[in-house]
């Protein structure tokens, strides 16, 4: 995913809206596109039709939110025999899923619901993302979730929690740059020692998106470019994660296609001019 | 005993899906936030989500009821209904039932047979489409004692109310609906033509009991006997659509 004009590296995500302007082959400087897992998964019908086409043309992630990796029951039953089936026909480069649980087999609440950063969330963790890697037959990467609460219990940072959890399981990292400035501020560290924190070698992927601002916290809606926090945060974190792919993920609200374009573009311009500048 | 991790999981989903306060007093609130305000956070978004699938694959239900009866159905689906599965999508199979036995329904009876007809098309657009036998091999392999198989992406549907016409108008058209919209029985084939995009034919009562028993397993020439009221040129028009729609998957002789 890497080539001459140095914007190889930026994808966007797969949307049903962009469908009808993808399929006309368009000229753009996105290079790869994520499609979110279980909308493909459980169906034989057009999308899936659209995602296998656009493969033909472009490298694709699989990127779910339903595994529960940190869930006690583990993943539910089925799943992950879905994915495998996905990933034969997609053909990813990469896999990924959330760092958090979404609940229970008898009732999904179909949310990132933060885990506890405690010695038994890392051995469950791990115990899940073995099963999964052995079930897919490949490594996959967990993105660091963003959260409007903590827990007392907690015995570790965030990125020293992530962290443990890529090195027991021998999975890699998704770090989405908005998701740590979301949390940072939400529950008031810094964003600057997460970033420099995380092991560069860990990190297989790298997600830019949109929060909003309610006032009394920050949301992760996906549904708005980057802020300006973000890009300098990103800015930071490329210079030493300059082999990961990045993305630009907007799901709600979803743009107009050159509207997304741009930010991919912004997103690899401020690549070429980070690694252009000395350390 | 469960571990802590259990515990706190368990105490999770009772606060987001049932409403139980406990969690609160076990968390510390991000922002500004409260504990309590910040497991709101996470209370909110359940049903927000639950709601826009329903709202997603029972779009006309939505715009018939509007949104204050729709979201009030929604709710109560919601109370009453878990979601099992890893797919948003698959939430809302018992939709319709409850549909039916809202005060709405008096007003509007046809809205049970409307999520039905919703539920069914949001189904099969998922399915694959099936490879139908091309006319001519259908044509040489078909006599009165073989058995015709429909292709997996179709559906027969056999509605109380006549849905589809509701269906089918234009978003804009806001002219109320009377009960000459919906009144008598409607015979609905919901298929794939050998590609993805979903086809909807009104099927005349004795076409649909021929293909019923086609899917059966009943042999042609029973099938065709079974269908009060089909005669010789009708038997034809339906073989005429078999064979041109791909509809026919296999022939057993
Ligand atoms: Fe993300």
């Amino acid at each position: 995913m890497r080539d001459a004009d140095g914007r190889g590296l930026v994808g966007v995500g797969l949307r049903s809206a962009h469908f009808p302007r993808l399929l006309g082959c368009p000229r753009t400087p996105v290079r790869w596109f994520e499609a979110l897992s279980e909308n493909y998964m459980d169906s034989e019908g057009r999308p899936l039709e659209v995602l296998l086409k656009i493969r033909e043309d472009y490298p694709v992630a699989l990127h779910g939110v339903s595994l529960s990796v940190g869930g006690v029951e583990g993943p539910r039953p089925g799943y992950l025999a879905r994915l495998k089936r996905l990933a034969e026909r997609a053909e990813p480069f990469l896999i990924t899923d959330h760092l958090c649980f979404t609940g229970a087999h008898a009732s999904n609440l179909h949310d990132l619901l933060p885990l506890p950063y405690t010695e038994e969330a890392v051995r469950v963790v791990a115990a899940n993302v073995g099963r999964a890697q052995d079930a897919l037959g490949r490594t996959i990467a967990l993105e660091n979730v963003s959260s409007y609460l903590t827990y007392p219990e907690s015995e570790m940072a965030e990125w020293e929690f992530l962290t443990a959890v890529a090195r027991r399981a021998g999975c890699k990292i998704l770090l989405d740059v908005n998701n740590i400035y979301v949390s940072a501020k939400n529950h008031d560290f810094s964003a600057e020692i997460y970033i420099d924190a995380v092991p560069a070698k860990l990190v297989a992927q790298i997600h830019l998106g949109g929060y909003s601002d309610m006032g009394t916290f920050l949301f992760d809606t996906h549904s708005r470019a980057p802020t300006q926090p973000v890009w300098d945060l990103y800015r930071r974190a490329i210079r030493r994660l300059s082999g990961a792919p990045v993305l630009i993920e907007w799901d709600e609200d979803v743009p107009p296609w050159e509207t997304l374009e741009a930010q991919a573009v912004k997103a690899a311009a401020l690549r070429e001019e980070a690694l252009a500048q000395p350390a | 005993m469960p571990s802590p991790l259990e515990a706190l999981q368990r105490r999770f989903v009772s606060a987001v899906a049932e409403g139980d306060g406990a969690l609160a007093a076990a968390v510390r609130g991000g922002g500004r936030l409260s504990p309590a305000e910040a497991v709101a956070v996470y209370v909110r978004g359940y049903p927000a989500r639950l709601t826009e699938a329903l709202g997603e694959t029972f779009q006309v239900c939505w715009r018939v009821l509007g949104d204050e009866n729709f979201f009030a159905a929604c709710r109560d689906y919601i109370a009453g209904h878990p979601s099992r599965s890893h797919n948003l999508s698959d939430y809302g199979s018992d939709f319709p039932a409850c549909l039916g036995a809202r005060p709405d329904s008096v007003q509007a009876p046809f809205l049970e047979d409307l999520a039905r007809f919703e539920w069914a098309f949001k189904e099969l657009f998922h399915k694959a489409p099936h490879d139908g036998l091309a006319a001519a091999r259908l044509a040489a392999a078909a006599g009165p004692a073989s058995r015709l198989r429909l292709g997996s992406a179709s559906v027969l549907l056999a509605l109380n109310h006549r849905v589809y016409g509701i269906w089918r108008r234009d978003r804009a058209d806001d002219t109320p609906l009377r009960p000459r919209d919906w009144e008598g029985a409607e015979r609905l084939l919901l298929y794939k033509a050998g590609s993805n995009p979903v086809f909807v034919r009104e099927l005349p009562v004795p076409e649909h009991a021929a293909l019923s028993a086609l899917e059966k397993g009943l042999p042609l020439g029973e099938a065709l006997a079974a269908a009060d009221g089909l005669d010789e040129a009708g038997a034809r028009t339906l073989f005429a659509f078999l064979a041109e729609s791909g509809l026919i998957a296999a022939v057993a002789p």
